[in-house]
């Protein structure tokens, strides 16, 4: 399997990050991880003509030729990073490289939630129609007190928590599997469409 | 009523601007609303703090003078957009303007929905600690099918539609009105009189007294006996005076700190509960004024100094004394670095003043062993000196045969014992040794370190001649004053009386290059300013990188683990800064893999002055089992090693007399260290090993036995060789020890002027660096005591050539 594991944060300090390398070097036997920053990615604005930015080409080109995405998600004020938002903003937009597509929510937070509510939130969005992510059910990977989970060479040191990590990511390959499975028995008779929120939708009515 | 509306979202075109724009016109006889458009907030990113940029400041001080908010926002992927969603992350980091404010959701959408679950996502969000604000509940105002909804005067067009935005914008206004009043504050009077109280601080209790007029908090004072000297009792007097200057217990803790600050913090809002008042009332107050200036601040001077411990206010003082302006930066809220943290003595030969001491038992079989050593053993840089050494101890013999003679040193002793002492092999088999023209300098110049430092205004006490931990030899000149202390004092004085400028809680962050050349660095200032200042050169005397746990497991090649947690003896300032400014502009790095632990520190905290800590010929170390394993006076490294081999955890045993040469101490700091459980006494040896936790026989028959030692000279089975007090006389002490580190040997490469150095071996111009940011002179272990020789000669050396080059 070849996952693309986006890291949901631009900080340059993560635990969100550490995680996702942590599951690079820890699943690499059972699936090849790239780890992707979003950081360099413009903020999301309507563009004024159809133009993709080079790094919103490159993330949807990664995306679509990945069997699955792994997303993990700080909590910012009960909510995903804005940072975050944007970069899925930009996928609605232009490709729409997440419908069908396998996706595994994981999440950090110093605090002990987690990342819960983000977490909560990420699912409702990777849900909405312009994006129509596969997202993986009943699977919360919640990291809480991240900063004490990984020891000095990156490995998460609370063996609970890899264990479940271990149970998460077999199930996650094993949907990806079944979901592409499913899909191959989709009719492919979806209309192309292009999403927009304000402008251009009304220029077509 | 003063409404701010923010647009949303960044579109040309939006019909939430639309809407916002509509109600503007419409209940313009009822609020002045303004609006607020998102377009240039740029993307948060908490490691790039713009909170203090042009544009976050502009709508962080609207909103703070409005009386409340009205947010339109769109519904992107059932969410928020993320511009709006930046620019309330970045009201929720640094500044909170929307605290308590009340806030109105409002929304558009070309579907049906109106934004709804865009409008529950908002919500939620606001209601996130640190956003805080307050939205009016119900009143959900969602329009949908906006591109039919207004007509072309950008008036909304369905009556019904009006009616209902008119009942939920009366509604905010009501609102609006109750909402502004939870945020007045609320009348309250103090309990008048004085409030014990406890606060947890960095290394235990700290009782507080707080006094308090019917309107104000009046005093507040600290007993600081338990917190290390230094940077805590920066905390104690600044944290009070902020919280005194403002009536607010919103101050910010001091950085490298913060469980102190916030523990003075707590105790205040505890004695605050005591005098009858709601803490809540004081942390919702403004901070004070003073953290409240963040004007950028620009300065020019001859020499700037990145550093305010012993290394950079010697280079201060000296550019000060040669006639040339300097400015110190120093990162914490004090000057003083490690150098306040050491022990005290300075390591300078001083054979007129030594030779007033008799010599200890033993200490010729030193020089004997030492001398004894076989030339092929030693580099040929070194092997002139240690044949002259070879002489001037073979006339010290002659003149006292068999009688007891005076203390023997000399700066030949001082070198060779320096190049023994540094000389290390890695794991991978390098060895490495001080670079000869920089030891040279260290021990030739030594004494003159020690005489300018009497002329800066320190004072010693002559009458004992001091061998610190691990130093080898008894040629410490020890400040009246304890610790480190005496010297920052002295040097901070000097400087500020000279017209020197110290300026602190401000890191270094850049250098300013100008054609290809330093000419001064920027720092960030105490409240986030930008400091720049504009130098002929700069000296960096930032100290080494012991707090840097990554960056020493990073260069480590002499260690076989560092653990992750290990503690350090050193300011936890000393994360490296100079060395990565440094690599910056090319500078060589020298010896950077060895590192060296201090074996005694406090096993829990690090700390090294805790406990009783006794010149080593008085002391007597054994392990958990009550067992000795080492010769006390052996190097740290050694020491260290076989502490590591034991555990980790030993134990100083002392005995009443010894505790009277114990330098670090007094009797009231004992009392609290032993009723902190921090350190063992007891009034038999028997029931001192009980107390820590070791065989009772085995414990006295080892120290039965080490007297027995001292009284014969000899110790047969660690061959310790200096002896002076036996363990005999009631009360007894057990110091607990474990290893810690201690001091950085690698870094910056220099040469004898204190000039940095490339990778080719050429100056960079305009660069200079001393003490514990350089590498290449203790190498592979510093003696005890050289450190203090290091800054203050090294840092004399880097003020000077700086100067020079100036004029």
């Amino acid at each position: 399997m070849k996952y693309l594991a986006i890291v949901g944060t631009n900080s340059e300090v993560s635990t969100n990050r550490m995680l996702l390398q942590f599951m690079q070097k820890h699943f690499s036997p059972e699936a090849e991880i790239e780890v992707y920053e979003i950081k360099e990615l413009p903020a999301f604005m309507e563009p004024e003509d159809s133009e993709v930015p080079e790094k919103v080409a490159e993330l949807s080109d990664k995306i679509l030729k990945a069997d699955g995405v792994i997303i993990a998600t700080p909590e910012y004020d009960h909510a995903i990073p804005a940072v975050l938002k944007s970069a899925l903003e930009w996928i609605s937009y232009t490709s729409q490289a997440l419908t069908d597509k396998p996706v595994l929510i994981v999440g950090a937070s110093h605090g002990t939630l987690g990342s819960s509510r983000a977490q909560a939130h990420l699912r409702q969005i990777l849900d909405s129609p312009e994006l129509a992510a596969r997202i993986m059910p009943s699977s919360e990977f919640l990291l809480g007190k991240s900063q004490s989970a990984f020891d000095s060479s990156g490995n998460l040191i609370y063996p609970d928590k890899v264990s479940e990590l271990d149970e998460i990511f077999r199930e996650f390959v094993l949907f990806t599997d079944i979901t592409s499975k499913l899909l191959k028995e989709k009719v492919l008779n979806k209309k192309v469409k292009k999403y927009t929120w304000q402008e251009q939708e009304d220029k077509l009515q | 009523m003063k409404f701010i509306a923010i647009v949303g979202t960044n579109a040309k075109q939006s019909y939430n601007r639309k809407l916002l724009q509509f109600m503007k016109k419409h209940f313009e006889s009822k609020a002045e609303i303004e609006l607020l458009e998102i377009t240039e907030v740029p993307m948060f990113n908490q490691s790039d703090n713009q909170s203090y940029g042009e544009v976050i400041q502009r709508i962080n001080d609207k909103i703070i003078a409005c009386d409340g908010v009205i947010m339109a926002t769109p519904e992107y992927n059932h969410s928020i957009p993320s511009g709006l969603k930046s620019l309330i992350e970045w009201l929720s980091f640094d500044l909170h303007p929307l605290a308590g404010k009340p806030v109105m959701i409002v929304g558009a959408s070309l579907g049906t929905q109106g934004s709804s679950r865009a409008q529950l996502h908002l919500r939620q969000i606001l209601d996130a600690p640190g956003v805080e604000a307050n939205v009016m509940p119900g009143y959900e105002f969602l329009l949908g099918r906006a591109n039919t909804a207004f007509d072309d005067a950008g008036n909304l067009n369905n009556e019904g539609t009006v009616d209902f935005l008119e009942i939920c914008f009366l509604r905010f206004l009501r609102f609006a009105k109750i909402a502004n009043q939870l945020n007045e504050e609320e009348e309250f009077s103090f309990k008048p009189g004085e409030y014990d109280v406890n606060a947890i601080g960095h290394s235990g209790n700290l009782p507080m007294k707080v006094s308090f007029s019917e309107k104000r908090i009046e005093s507040i004072k600290i007993d600081t006996k338990g917190e290390t000297e230094g940077i805590a009792d920066v905390v104690f007097v600044r944290i009070p005076d902020k919280i005194l200057e403002g009536q607010t217990l919103n101050v910010d803790a001091l950085s490298g700190a913060s469980e102190t600050s916030n523990g003075v913090i707590d105790g205040v809002a505890k004695a605050v509960k005591l005098a009858g008042v709601n803490p809540d009332i004081l942390k919702r107050r403004p901070k004070p004024a003073s953290s409240r200036i963040r004007e950028d601040e620009e300065y020019t001077c001859d020499v700037v100094v990145v550093g305010g411990g012993g290394a950079g206010l010697s280079a201060a003082a000296t550019v000060l004394q040669n006639g040339c302006s300097a400015i110190v930066l120093e990162k914490y809220p004090a000057v003083g670095g490690n150098t306040i943290r050491s022990g005290g003595p300075v390591n300078a030969a001083d054979p007129k003043w030594q030779m007033g001491f008799e010599e200890n038992p033993g200490e010729r079989h030193t020089i004997e062993a030492l001398l004894s050593t076989d030339e092929r053993e030693i580099h040929s840089e070194y092997l002139e000196d240690f044949r002259a050494l070879k002489e001037e101890f073979a006339a010290y013999q002659n003149k006292f045969g068999a009688q007891k003679g005076h203390l023997f040193d000399s700066p030949l002793l001082h070198r060779i014992q320096t190049y023994f002492g540094g000389k290390r092999t890695d794991l991978n088999g390098s060895t490495i040794y001080g670079q000869y023209d920089l030891v040279k300098i260290l021990t030739d110049r030594a004494l003159e370190s020690v005489n300018w430092l009497e002329e800066i205004g320190v004072e010693y006490d002559k009458s004992i001649v001091f061998a610190p931990v691990g130093a080898l030899w008894r040629r410490g000149h020890k400040p009246v004053k304890s610790y480190g202390t005496a010297f920052i004092l002295a040097l901070t004085k000097y400087v500020e009386e000279h017209a020197g400028k110290i300026i602190t809680d401000s890191p270094a962050k850049e250098f300013i290059i100008e054609k290809g050349e330093i000419k001064g660095v920027i720092a960030t200032g105490v409240n986030g300013q930008k400091i720049t200042i504009h130098a002929k050169a700069v000296v960096l005397a930032s100290g080494g990188f012991g707090a840097n746990t990554k960056m020493l497991k990073e260069y480590n090649t002499y260690w076989s683990h560092i653990d992750d947690d290990i503690r350090t003896t050193n300011s936890y300032a000393m994360t490296g800064d100079g060395i990565q400014l440094g690599k910056t502009v090319g500078a060589a790095l020298t010896g950077m893999g060895f590192t060296q632990m201090m074996p005694v520190a406090d096993p829990e905290t690090g700390e090294l002055f805790s406990g009783l800590q006794v010149p080593p010929e008085n002391f007597v170390i054994v392990n958990r089992e009550g067992k000795r394993f080492i010769n006390e006076f052996s190097g740290r490294d050694v020491l260290t090693k076989a502490a590591i081999d034991q555990g980790g955890l030993f134990y100083l045993i002392a005995d009443d007399e010894i505790k009277k040469t114990a330098a670090n101490t007094s009797q009231e700091k004992i009392d609290h260290q032993v009723e902190a459980g921090t350190l063992f006494r007891a009034d038999t040896l028997e029931e001192l090993a009980v107390k820590a936790g070791m065989d009772p026989a085995s414990l006295k028959a080892t120290v039965e036995k080490y007297n027995s030692y001292v009284d014969q000279g000899f110790d047969p089975e660690f061959h310790k060789d200096t002896f002076s007090l036996k363990v005999e006389k009631a009360p007894f002490y057990a110091t607990p020890r474990k290893p810690a580190v201690h001091h950085t040997m690698g870094g910056l490469k220099i040469d004898t002027n204190a000039c940095v150095l490339d990778e080719n071996g050429q100056p960079i111009k305009n660069l200079y660096a001393a003490g514990e940011v350089a590498g290449g002179i203790h190498a592979g272990n510093r003696l005890g005591g050289n450190a203090l020789t290091d800054i203050f000669t090294f840092g004399r050396i880097a003020g000077k050539t700086a100067v020079d080059n100036i004029k």
